[in-house]
């Protein structure tokens, strides 16, 4: 009986095939059409919910082995698997859309707000899905051997944050309109909150969740609101139909668009580049990703170094359509990106704790991303983030592999020497050819070619200022990865004696469960070196680093994936063709390869020279230094600027301080002095009226008396007085 | 099945628990609720308009024919919905109450079924002194639960929702009258049947009229909602009451409020409210940020989730206000999502108040090392009231700031009179919401375990009970599930949405045109 | 009837003598009623305010030619009688209680 209406109602999926009605495929690029058969693609989403799921049962079932990680790296695994399949299979020429069911769906009269839950299957999203999943699966393998000493319900924990995570950027990545994206979006800054705070006994963890969470959510609210105005403007948030539009007649659409609309039009690449400015680490959000590394190593590497800080570059690359709508709003881009790629690296090279280094050149990187897109070369920001997902994350990895050796040492001031311990060897050359890649070696790394791309597009773009910003921060780049190889993997060869007091306080960076670890104490005062899955993480990755320079270079598969997306427009929009005279520094790619290069090289040599062959020459130089006029200067990076410090004086307390207030205001003049004031009223005129109920008969009478005398008098003077006023007047 | 049985069950059970032994007040409560549970999924199974914006359920049941008072009954397709909450959350505030009352069971159940009942009667009356009667009725069960099971300051406590809330109303009971009054006086009978007074007082009420009766709407409903700054009363009765009683207090009675903006001020005097609209959204906008704010520097838990309270719920009239369909489906839809979400709230904070007999979150922190379960759950609830996308809060907050977004004078179709701005400060609400409840979490569930000694005597696992998981469970599934597949639920609210805004696409306009005449005169 | 002779001596005396005088007695019983303490000078005062009515109903039952004056006259004076009865009564009641005749020893009602 229940069965009947209300089940429909509930279950109303209604007509869940979205219908799509245009195949008109336009001068850019093709337009999605929805399509049979790829339906299998909403795996990549349903795997990683599958292992969330099963990740909560072993929770509440008590499992203590390493069952979660492997469900995980399974689930993971075949989600790969499956984009590989799709990559293959799904003719990337054209983009389909694959709708899996109804999300939200109002309409009303004319107007109607969808957002089908659908995957939009281009080569960007594969691209993205690819090293997202694959990055991911390598990595949960490589977590299950680091967390290992947490078996139990917080490895369910952190195995099942992993696998939202997954999830939402499945949402993310693959979803087919800017709502499903949104909801990735918030998603996997859920995960990133459960897994930076995975460490939950730690104020400093728990502050760090928080604080990525809220800085991230300032950023999204201007992302809600770039959708909210698209979709009054453009009546849509569909990927498919609002390309259409934007494209439909020539590339001149985008400005007659935001002529039409005014403001409210021109103002929405700026919103949604400020959601991108903050999930992705930027000016002027950036503050949340250091401290975020008060996650677990493996949660920094996959996260907040390969894949979701990608996402704001994602966002803008699939909505490069729009940042067509306000002529400033790739500019603005470029030298938001320029100014964090320089600021990071300032911060970086101040910096002991190799975590915190990488962090900042993350940032940093992120930065070199964004000037990418601002200089209208959507192609070399993918690039870049393709390349700098794998060596970044080996960087991270080799950094956890050193951290959890040494009991939470990361500082670069102790640990030295690795090279010649046993059984680091791997641990130590991948983290120096990911290095190379960081600091852009020439032609053998890969970064090289994809930083190359980014900074000659400046040039040609017509920013050398920006170029030049750019080739500063490699080189400060070049200098302070170096610096941190150098101080941890060169050196002189450390004893057992030394080694034993390069240990960490900490055991795995997390000691709240004590609870059989008595009787390995002994262990705790020797560094042991990564086991098996950590070791072939890192190889396979550094593989598929070096792998990636195939991929990379001009007129490779790379720039064919991003010229076949939305982000066509940023493919070859500052090529212009030389007269086939011009000189060596007419073309920016032609003489930027030898540029950076010596950029990259002058950092690695003064690296060498501060941290290799002097080693105490480094603490001289900061004496000097601190000794000199510029003092101010050396204290305010190793102290970040004090970027934090400002935000708390200028937002954070003032904010405070307006709780409080109002929480006074509220308490004690709206509630006690006009509630419970105005309550008290009746309370006090009784009060002030009481003594006339003396119980003396007699006043009674008078008071009657009075009150009847009153009465007369109202009655007989009061129409007199009215006409006295009304002649008066 | 008659709607007459969602009253009278809870009423008669009341009666019968009032009488009961004391052994079995607890489960005729826990049956009486789980019926009516039943009875009204019946009832919305067989409820036939659904899909259009007719009036279902109507039964007749004269009280007072001379002066045309009677106990009649309908319910369009947004009044099913409520009465569907209504009904969903009193078996989880009587179960949820099984291990936290000791004391006068038998009492305390009747007065939950009384409260019920008038609940109900509010969502389901078709007379309007019918739906006036249950409105002020529910009231008087709530102070008793206050004043009866509540805290240490459970006098003032009671006596301040009371009065605050029963000073308002009178002043919409003026207005009402005011309206049957000037209807006997046309059609020359008593009538209070609320349809016809709906259409009687949006043609034939002059703009003077209809300002002023919307004003005294206003006055009660919006001490109701609570709407800044008549929300005082809301923090001090939200702590003092008992689990159960805050539960139903912002689960329903705060919705009482927001269905009546939707039910009678809305259609019923068009031309006051398009005068009132930047006033009253301005209030709603002050509301979300200020209510925000002062959760933030809250200590008592509760406290702050019934501060939270009222910045949510300033989302909600800010939706209804925007006067497009957008915004007031997404106002219905945030009325059932705050029932569901801050409920469990509530019920999740009384869980840990039967166990440490504390709130103060300088006493209890790092709950998750004792608690995961219950963490779990708090982790989510959270994130529904947080309104993260896939979860039921985000459709609603979402809809509610679009709508308001949108309500600007030249939009075409649904013109309204908030606009971008309306939406940008309330929107700064979604940023302080993650402050202060990742505050909250922060402190109760993550940190360094500490809490006072639990109590012996309360019967209870260290984490949750069985029958506490069974609480919270359904509550989540809701949640999840109107965060994933919304458009069901909202597609049934598409109609009588529409019906209620019919007078205004024209309205506002005219409204643009007479403030910018003003506007020139007071500025040659 | 409607030209009823007047005596002479009626004739001389307006409608406003009369209230007068009912007004004079009605204030000097408000007065003693007020000012006095002795229940029975009070009685006697409330007796003089009654007279004061009953003379101003007489005088206008006589100016409008009516007689419902002169009727309600006999029913004020017939209540009176009863009233003083019941009130002696009762003064006597309160002497046996507390045995003074000051009006104020019986203020229970007062407010606190």
């Amino acid at each position: 009986m229940i069965g009947s209406h209300l089940l429909s109602v509930l279950l109303a999926a209604g007509d869940t095939a979205h219908a799509s009605d245009h195949g008109h495929h336009s001068a850019h690029f093709p337009v999605a059409l929805p399509t049979e058969g790829l339906g299998y693609a909403g795996l990549v989403l349903a795997l990683p919910l599958i292992a969330m799921i099963l990740n909560g049962v072993y929770a509440i079932s008590g499992v203590r082995s390493k069952l979660p990680a492997w469900t995980t790296v399974a689930c993971l695994g075949t989600a790969f698997a499956v984009v590989l399949n799709l990559y293959l299979k799904a003719d990337i020429e054209h983009p389909v859309v694959v709708p899996l069911f109804e999300w939200i769906n109002l309409s009303w009269g004319t107007g109607a707000i969808s957002a089908p839950f659908g995957l939009y299957l281009d080569s960007l999203t594969l691209l993205w899905m690819l090293f997202v999943t694959g990055l991911g699966t390598l990595i949960a393998l490589y977590a299950s051997e680091y967390m290992e000493s947490d078996v139990g319900p917080a490895y369910c924990r952190f195995f099942g944050g992993v696998s939202i995570f997954l999830l939402a950027m499945g949402c993310l990545v693959m979803g087919d309109n800017l709502l499903t994206l949104y909801l990735g979006w918030e998603g996997v800054g859920f995960a990133s909150y459960m897994l930076i705070g995975y460490h939950f006994t730690k104020p400093s963890a728990v502050a760090a969740a928080k604080k990525a969470f809220i800085v991230n959510r300032i950023g999204d609210l201007g992302l809600a609101l770039g959708i909210y105005l698209t979709w009054l403007h453009f009546g849509t948030l569909e990927y498919s139909k609002l390309f259409e539009m934007l494209q439909a007649d020539g590339a001149m659409a985008a400005a007659q668009q935001a002529m039409a609309g005014g403001w409210e039009v021109a103002i929405i690449p700026f919103l949604l580049m400020a959601g991108a400015f903050g999930k992705s680490a930027q000016l002027p959000f950036y503050i949340w990703l250091p401290d975020a590394m008060e996650g677990p190593t493996p949660v920094s590497a996959l996260i907040h170094a390969a894949t979701m800080v990608t996402a704001g570059v994602y966002l803008l690359v699939r909505t490069f359509p729009m940042l067509e709508l306000h002529p400033a709003a790739a500019p603005t881009v470029a030298w938001v990106g320029g100014a964090t790629a320089l600021l990071a690296a300032t911060i970086g090279m101040a910096q002991y704790d190799i975590k915190r280094v990488m962090a900042y050149s993350t940032v940093s990187q992120l930065g070199y991303m964004f000037m990418g897109v601002g200089v209208l070369s959507t192609f070399g920001a993918a690039a870049h983030v393709f390349t700098h997902a794998f060596f970044k994350a080996v960087l991270f990895l080799t950094c956890g592999a050193i951290m959890h050796g040494f009991a939470g040492q990361l500082d670069l001031r102790v640990l030295r020497g690795l090279r010649h311990v046993k059984g680091w060897r791997i641990v130590v050359w991948t983290m120096f050819y990911a290095s190379l890649c960081l600091a852009g070696f020439p032609i053998i790394s890969s970064g090289y070619w994809s930083k190359d791309v980014i900074l000659a597009e400046a040039f040609a773009n017509g920013r050398p200022i920006l170029g030049g910003i750019g080739l500063l921060t490699a080189g400060l780049t070049a200098y302070y990865t170096f610096r941190v190889w150098f101080r941890v993997c060169c050196g002189p060869k450390p004893d057992d004696h030394d080694l034993a007091k390069m240990m960490g306080d900490d055991h795995h960076g997390d000691d709240h469960h004590d609870e059989g670890h008595g009787e390995e104490d002994h262990h705790h005062h020797m560094p042991h070196a990564p086991k098996w899955a950590v070791n072939l993480v890192l190889s396979v990755i550094s593989l598929a680093a070096i792998g990636s320079i195939l991929l990379v270079p001009e007129h490779g598969w790379l720039e064919h994936m991003v010229a076949k997306s939305s982000g066509a427009g940023g493919v070859g929009a500052n090529h212009h063709d030389l007269p086939a005279d011009a000189g060596f520094w007419a073309d920016p790619h032609g003489w930027m390869k030898y540029v950076a290069s010596t950029v990259g090289l002058l950092g690695m040599a003064v690296a060498a020279w501060l941290h290799l062959f002097n080693r105490s020459a480094a603490d001289r130089l900061r004496a000097t230094l601190l000794a000199s006029p510029l003092k101010a200067v050396v204290r305010a990076m190793e102290n970040k600027w004090y970027v934090d410090e400002l935000y708390n004086a200028l937002i954070r307390m003032p904010l405070k301080i307006k709780g409080h207030a109002l929480h006074m205001l509220d308490r004690y003049v709206l509630d006690i002095l006009v509630v419970d004031g105005l309550g008290r009223l009746p309370k006090m005129i009784g009060r002030t009226l009481s003594p006339l109920q003396n119980g003396v008969l007699q006043s009674y009478a008078a008071s009657m008396a009075g009150g009847v005398i009153l009465i007369a008098l109202l009655i007989l003077v009061l129409p007199m007085l009215l006409d006295l006023l009304g002649g008066a007047a | 099945m008659s709607p007459l049985l969602l009253i009278l069950i809870p009423l008669l059970s009341a009666v019968s628990v009032a009488f009961a032994p004391r052994g079995v007040a607890f489960r005729v409560a826990t049956i009486s609720t789980l019926v009516t549970l039943a009875v009204s999924l019946i009832i919305a199974s067989d409820f036939g308009h659904w899909y259009d914006d007719g009036f279902g359920l109507v039964t007749e049941l004269s009280w007072l024919p001379s002066i045309g008072a009677s106990f009649d009954m309908h319910a369009d397709a947004p009044a099913m919905w409520l009465v569907l909450l209504s009904t969903v959350l009193m078996p989880v505030c009587v179960i949820g109450s099984k291990t936290a009352i000791k004391e006068r069971v038998r009492e305390y159940y009747a007065w939950l079924l009384v409260l019920e009942a008038a609940m109900l009667g509010v969502f389901l009356a078709k007379n309007l002194l019918f739906f006036y009667v249950a409105f002020e009725f529910t009231l008087v069960p709530m102070y008793f639960l206050i004043a009866g099971w509540g805290g240490s300051n459970r006098a003032s406590a009671s006596i301040k929702f009371f009065l605050y809330t029963f000073t308002g109303s009178m002043l919409t009971l003026a207005g009402l009258a005011y309206v049957a009054w000037r209807f006997a006086d046309a059609s020359g009978g008593w009538s209070f049947d609320i349809p016809a007074l709906t259409a009687f007082a949006s043609v034939d009420l002059s703009a003077t009229e209809q300002f002023w009766v919307m004003m005294a709407m206003l006055a009660g409903f919006a001490v109701k909602v609570p709407l800044f700054p008549v929300h005082t009363w809301l923090p001090l009765a939200h702590t003092e009451a008992p689990t159960a009683g805050s539960v139903v207090l912002a689960g329903v009675l705060l919705k009482l409020g927001t269905y009546g903006l939707f039910r009678f001020v809305l259609p019923m005097t068009p031309v006051g409210v398009v005068e009132a609209v930047p006033a009253i959204g301005a209030l709603a906008t002050i509301g979300v940020v200020y209510g925000a704010l002062i959760c933030w520097v809250q200590e008592d838990v509760k406290k702050l989730v019934a501060y939270s309270s009222v910045s949510h719920l300033g989302f909600c009239v800010l939706g209804l206000f925007a006067l497009n369909p957008s915004g007031l489906q997404g106002s219905i839809l945030y009325m059932i999502n705050h029932g569901l979400s801050t409920g469990a709230l509530f019920l999740l904070i009384g869980m840990v108040y039967e166990r440490y007999h504390t709130r103060d979150m300088n006493r209890l922190g790092g709950l998750v090392a004792n608690m995961p379960i219950w963490s779990a759950f708090m982790v989510f609830f959270v994130l529904s009231s947080l309104a993260v996308p896939g979860l039921n809060g985000f459709v609603s907050e979402f809809l509610c700031l679009i709508g308001a977004f949108s309500a600007t004078p030249d939009n075409a179709q649904w013109p309204g009179l908030l606009g971008p701005w309306y939406a940008v400060f309330a929107g700064t609400g979604m940023i302080l919401a993650a402050m202060y409840l990742l505050y909250l979490t922060g402190r109760l569930v993550w940190g360094p375990y500490r809490a006072p000694p639990a109590d012996k005597n309360s019967g209870l696992p260290t984490d949750l009970s069985s029958r506490e998981i069974g609480l919270l469970l359904p509550l989540a599934l809701m949640c999840v599930w109107l965060g994933v597949q919304p458009s069901g639920l909202m597609r049934t609210l598409e109609p009588s949405v529409e019906r209620t805004l019919a007078a205004y696409p024209e309205l506002v306009p005219t409204q643009v045109e007479s403030m910018a005449v003003l506007e020139e005169v007071n500025g040659g | 009837m409607a030209e009823a002779v007047v005596p002479e001596v009626f004739g001389q005396l307006a409608l406003g003598h009369y209230l007068i005088l009912s007004a004079f007695l009605f204030a000097i019983g408000l007065a003693g009623f007020v000012t006095r303490r002795n229940m029975i000078v009070m009685f006697l005062c409330t007796e003089l305010m009654f007279q004061a009515a009953v003379i101003a109903l007489a005088a206008f039952g006589r100016f409008h030619l009516d007689l419902s004056g002169q009727v309600m006259v006999i029913f004020v004076l017939t209540i009176a009688a009863a009233e003083a009865a019941l009130a002696l009564g009762l003064v006597v009641l309160l002497f046996k209680r507390q045995p003074t005749l000051d009006a104020e020893v019986w203020s229970e009602m007062r407010d606190v």
